[in-house]
């Protein structure tokens, strides 16, 4: 059930039914992807013989032992508490992974050699450059949520023209279209600038719209009382709108640095050094590329799964604030 | 809401501001070069052998020596930005580098946006194929699937599109009529498709030489068919409207040519003398 109730009834995966089908499904899926050729046919040598003559019997016998093998581990995690069956399919669906990774014939001697580099100069670039643009479009976000807000026809025209522009622009062509646009009317700007201008653009635009559905869910009532209390809009804003406006554009806005921080990699186009541009580059004299793009892709993993766990605390913060 | 008026109006004339600050940055760029005593040179970082990441993580290849060298000869210190190649050739560089030492070929197309002060060597062009492919001329190429590098020269001459204008350069024919042309970010994403099989996503490629050979070296699944398509000559490129460096640097380059520097650094990064045609 999505909500906790008390009515306590057997799992999904202990039902009879379901287990069936399940065997049946995994069954079926182990048999047409064919194993014969791969370590699993080797291990079960004994009962098939020689894998490559085992054709659709061997197919079969993997199948039905892969499906019994799987099954029953769904099962008996069936049987733990909630928090330690997490934990257990996230280990496991971890390991296919880092299996399936494996697979590929790493030089991992190569990516050891690597790394450092990469933290020291790709993280920390695409770190500074999405912190950056995180903040300047917090700061652009407010200014645009005003005017959207605001009774003055030129504000909104420009704020909703605005938004409309940069979220209706594919970011890579932003990218481009600052880094080489702006140099046609005189202004020479450098790689890095431009990748952060077109983000903090695109992003501001996006955030624009949080922060406006921020602000409008304070209700009408609060505008009022402030207003008879003699406040002045600044001060409307300042001490009374936005702090109760915060925890709810809080939460969007993580999700829009987390966003942010593999957008940035559109800025590796423009010979920006961040972790992108290394990872196509870094391996190219040795042609060893899949090591390096697998590299940065679990550094930005990484790198998500630390904002998602600082942002979850921000969240709680706010919330027992709040309430 | 005055007060919303009041701070609107303050961020559009901030905005305004921004946008008429950056006067124009026009000026020579050979003084540019002496002011800053620094050379910006614009390169490729995803083109082993000619300009690549190293183990140290530091620019290193042929393109990287010969722009090393033209520094050294010039007096200042070097500093190479990696900005994707097709920026480089649009041209109109604003300033932000000074030279692009990225063994580019000087097309008609090209010598509209840009000067070449001097070709400093040439490399021959072929054509490949996967290893398992039955092709063993060039003829056998036509109607296939043939990859190329996005706007390189390889493209433009698998697009019948290609015009050489260099000294000293043997002249071609267009030998391969591909079925289909796919394009490519550089090289290496060409052979990367080229080595899942013949014909898995491309049948052949057209590159340059020493890049296929460094392929083949690295355990490519790859091998060279027919003669050379077409030489190449590879030159300096600098930007629009500086004629006194344009000068210098073809100074500089026939002193590297006749003092052997070139043949070298061709014979240190390429085993074999490219700097002339054979």
């Amino acid at each position: 059930m999505l909500y906790a109730d008390t009515v306590v009834s057997d799992p999904l995966v202990h039902k009879p039914k379901v287990i069936a089908a399940m065997l049946a499904a995994a069954a079926v899926f182990f048999t047409v992807l064919n194993l014969n050729g791969t370590v699993f046919g080797e291990l079960m040598r004994p009962v098939i013989g020689e894998p490559a003559e085992a054709g659709y019997y061997g197919q079969f016998a993997i199948g039905v032992v892969l499906a019994l093998l799987f099954t029953l581990n769904v099962v008996v995690i069936g049987f733990l508490k909630f928090r330690l069956q997490v934990v257990i399919v996230w280990l496991q669906l971890l390991c296919l992974f880092l299996a399936f990774f494996y697979g590929f014939n790493l030089d991992f001697e190569f990516i050891r050699k690597k790394v450092w580099f990469m933290v020291s100069q790709g993280v920390f670039t695409t770190l500074y450059v999405s912190a950056i643009s995180i903040a300047l479009a917090s700061v652009l976000a407010i200014i645009g949520a005003v005017a959207k807000l605001s009774s003055n026809g030129f504000a909104y025209a420009i704020a909703s023209f605005y938004t409309s522009f940069f979220r209706g622009l594919p970011l890579l062509m932003q990218v481009y279209l600052i880094y080489l646009g702006l140099p046609q009317l005189g202004y020479v700007i450098d790689a890095v600038p431009a990748g952060i201008l077109a983000l903090t653009l695109c992003y501001g635009a996006y955030m624009t719209e949080i922060f406006r559905a921020g602000i409008q869910s304070i209700p009408k009532g609060q505008w009022e009382a402030s207003r008879s209390l003699g406040f002045k809009f600044g001060l409307t804003m300042r001490r009374i709108i936005l702090p109760q406006s915060l925890p709810l554009i809080i939460p969007p806005t993580g999700n829009q640095f987390i966003a942010m921080l593999k957008d940035s990699s559109l800025v590796s186009v423009i010979g920006v050094w961040e972790l992108m541009f290394l990872a196509r580059t870094l391996g190219n004299k040795t042609f060893q590329h899949m090591e390096m793009l697998i590299t940065a892709a679990l550094i930005y993993w990484m790198l998500s799964m630390c904002l998602e766990l600082i942002q979850g605390r921000i969240e709680r913060h706010f919330r027992t604030k709040s309430h | 809401m005055a007060c919303t008026r009041r701070a609107f109006t303050l961020a559009a004339a901030l905005t305004a501001a921004a946008f008429t600050a950056g006067a124009s940055l026009a000026g020579e760029a050979l003084d540019r070069i002496t002011s800053e005593n620094t050379l910006k040179v614009a390169t490729d970082a995803n083109w082993a052998p000619q300009s690549f990441l190293n183990d140290n993580n530091e620019m290193d290849g042929f393109d990287v020596d010969v722009a090393r060298e033209l520094a050294k000869r010039l007096g200042v210190e070097v500093e190479f930005v990696t900005p994707a190649w097709d920026i480089i050739t649009a041209g109109n560089w604003n300033g932000r580098w000074d030279v692009s030492v990225g063994s580019m070929t000087p097309t008609k197309a090209r010598t509209e946006v840009l000067e070449f002060p001097a070709v400093y060597y040439y490399t021959p062009a072929a054509a490949a194929v996967h290893k398992d492919s039955p092709a063993a001329n060039l003829a056998d190429l036509s109607g296939k699937k043939m990859g190329a590098t996005t706007a390189s020269v390889f493209e433009l001459y698998l697009q019948h599109d290609l015009t050489i204008d260099a000294a000293g350069v043997p002249s071609f024919e267009y030998q391969i009529e591909p079925g289909e042309l796919r394009s490519y970010k550089d090289s290496t994403a060409v052979m990367d498709d080229l080595r899942l099989g013949d014909g898995t996503r491309l049948d052949g490629m057209v590159g340059s030489l020493p890049a296929i050979l460094n392929g083949i070296e690295n355990n490519y699944p790859i091998k060279i068919v027919g003669d050379p398509v077409f030489y190449e000559p590879l030159a300096i490129a600098i930007d629009k409207g500086d004629a006194e460096l344009n000068a210098k640097l073809t100074t500089i380059v026939e002193d590297m040519r006749a003092d052997g520097t070139l043949s070298a650094l061709s014979e240190k990064w390429y085993g074999i003398d490219y700097t002339s045609t054979k």
